[in-house]
């Protein structure tokens, strides 16, 4: 893999489609157009080529309205590309699957069950035992620190704690890949942050491969070993950025490293370039 | 305190009845008008019928061709209307011919289904389930539109098909809606029951009140208004407790007991 340097410093790659041996996604010139009212097709993505390796923690970045969501949407088989293919492990994508667990911003738990069982309707529906399926479920809500409110509904719990569940819920069916869609968007400031911190704490113990949507560039860098900077109208890679900082990360000590500080920096000014059609959220 | 207004809560439905009934006595003494007895002898008159064979059987047949008809009514309309949520060609078929009959009476309906059908059960039930179908069929397409996106997809990629989808997914996360709609139907049920007796008067509750009216029996006419109000009462009690039973899960947070933020 060629690495040419870029205008602002030695880390930027070329937006060529890269296909490591190990890609576990491959997304293939994949443009999605959706057919406004007035006539005029909206561009949503155009032509993006992208290939994720196995365990890799990788964000999609960018302002709202550049189709980032609409790709998670295609590698989860929930949305068909207008042209293109995505393809995990070589088999294309034609619709969702267990192999890839979605976790939305909206949480869309299961509200008439509670979160036992909602964390139990995977595993279930995959055909495992009760038993076994409520004993490794107990011990998922007890790893996103939810022990004692297996029996609530979801309608009595914070947002935070939802998004715990929903995490739990997708977890439980043992995906391959984790499709998380501006998980903690809708999140205050506070709770975001311990979410951020337990997400990682739980991805640093197997490693799963993530995708992760976001539009938060701190986010970005502090969770993922690479970030899509993704432009918007119609919506392109404009660059893929390798986030080289050691593992495990914590916040106290990456907040005070430059180099992380560095990539904040420099992918804020990229940002503010894509976005220069001005609806930055 | 707390206590004394729940108590108050509980006892105004009494209260209501009670003043309903005094203000009637009142009215029907002032009036001094043959055809409008007083509370007192309308409810005298109310064990009379009770305790006639003939006429409870009356009132059983009627309660019957009520449940027969309302289940019927629920368990095609509930189907549909989720298909009819979930699927817009399903929807663009039907739509239309909702629109048509849905502001007809179903009532007006009856002398043509008398003449196909006879004046017997079959026609009185199906007025009945013409009745209760359109709120059923109206109230589980809302809810079926209404059900989140991501909830589906969630479900579909943990493997659900979409047959399962419906069933397992959009039924419940659309169950407040569809027993809102049954209620509704509920109560057109009995209304409908009455209205298809009084048209095709054969036998049944309706049967009983118009041949009061006809023969001058205004106690027991409104003798039977109370029951038939009763009955309604005692029906939306009765589906109520087994509704809020059903959908706790989506009750407003303050009448659960535990809550935080």
């Amino acid at each position: 893999m060629k690495v040419v340097p870029s205008r602002s410093s030695g880390w930027v790659r070329p937006v060529t489609p890269q296909k490591p041996a190990s890609a576990i996604i491959e997304i293939e010139s994949v443009s999605q157009v959706f057919q406004t009212s007035a006539r005029k097709d909206h561009v949503a993505l155009s032509d993006i080529s992208l290939a994720i390796e196995e365990g890799a923690f990788v964000s999609i970045l960018g302002p709202s309205g550049c189709g980032k969501s609409t790709l998670l949407y295609v590698v989860g088989g929930f949305v068909s590309p207008t042209s293109g293919s995505a393809k995990i492990r070589g088999r294309t994508i034609t619709g969702p699957g267990p192999d890839r667990g979605p976790v939305f911003q909206e949480f869309a738990l299961f509200p008439w069950k509670t979160v036992l069982g909602n964390v139990m309707y995977g595993p279930r529906q995959q055909g495992v035992r009760t038993t076994e399926a409520e004993a490794q479920s107990r011990a998922l809500i007890e790893m996103v620190g939810l022990k004692g409110y297996e029996d609530f509904y979801p309608k009595e719990l914070s947002g935070g704690m939802k998004q715990r569940v929903a995490l739990a819920r997708t977890l439980a069916y043992h995906p391959e890949v984790l499709l998380m869609d501006e998980p903690f968007g809708a999140l205050d400031a506070h709770t975001r942050t311990r979410l951020q911190n337990d997400l990682l704490n739980i991805w640093e113990r197997d490693r799963k491969t993530v995708l992760f949507v976001t539009h938060s560039v701190d986010e970005a860098v502090f969770l993922s070993d690479k970030v899509v900077m993704m432009s918007k109208s119609p919506g392109r890679i404009r660059e893929v950025i390798d986030i080289d900082l050691p593992r495990p990360r914590r916040r106290s000590e990456l907040l005070l490293d430059p180099r992380y500080q560095k990539y904040v920096v420099d992918i804020e000014r990229m940002f503010d370039e894509v976005d220069e059609t001005g609806s930055r959220s | 305190m707390t206590s004394l207004a729940a108590l108050g809560k509980r006892a105004a439905p009494v209260f209501a009845c009670i003043g309903l009934l005094a203000a009637w006595q009142v009215a029907s003494l002032a009036l001094k008008n043959d055809s409008f007895p007083t509370a007192i002898e309308a409810i005298r008159a109310i064990p009379d019928i009770l305790g006639d064979k003939e006429a409870l059987n009356n009132i059983l047949a009627s309660l019957r061709r009520m449940a027969v008809g309302f289940g019927i009514a629920v368990s095609v309309s509930i189907p549909l209307g989720l298909l009819m949520g979930r699927s817009r060609a399903v929807a663009a078929f039907f739509n239309p011919l909702l629109m048509v009959i849905y502001p007809v009476p179903k009532a007006a309906l009856m002398p043509i289904i008398m003449l196909w059908l006879g004046v017997g059960d079959i026609t009185k039930t199906l007025v009945i389930f013409l009745g209760v179908s359109l709120p059923v069929i109206y109230h589980s397409f809302e809810g079926a539109k209404a059900v989140e996106e991501k909830m589906l997809w969630s479900g579909a990629a943990m493997g659900l098909s979409p047959a399962q989808r419906l069933v397992r997914i959009v039924l419940p996360a659309a169950l407040p809606e569809i027993l809102t709609g049954c209620r509704t139907g509920l109560v057109l049920a009995l209304i409908t029951m009455i209205t298809s007796e009084m048209i095709a008067r054969q036998s049944g509750a309706g049967n009983i009140l118009f041949n009061a009216l006809d023969m001058g029996q205004y106690d027991t006419v409104f003798a039977m208004i109370i029951i038939v109000g009763a009955m309604g009462i005692c029906l939306d009690a009765m589906f109520e407790r087994v509704r809020a039973r059903l959908v706790r899960w989506s009750e407003p947070q303050f009448d659960m007991p535990l809550s935080f933020s």
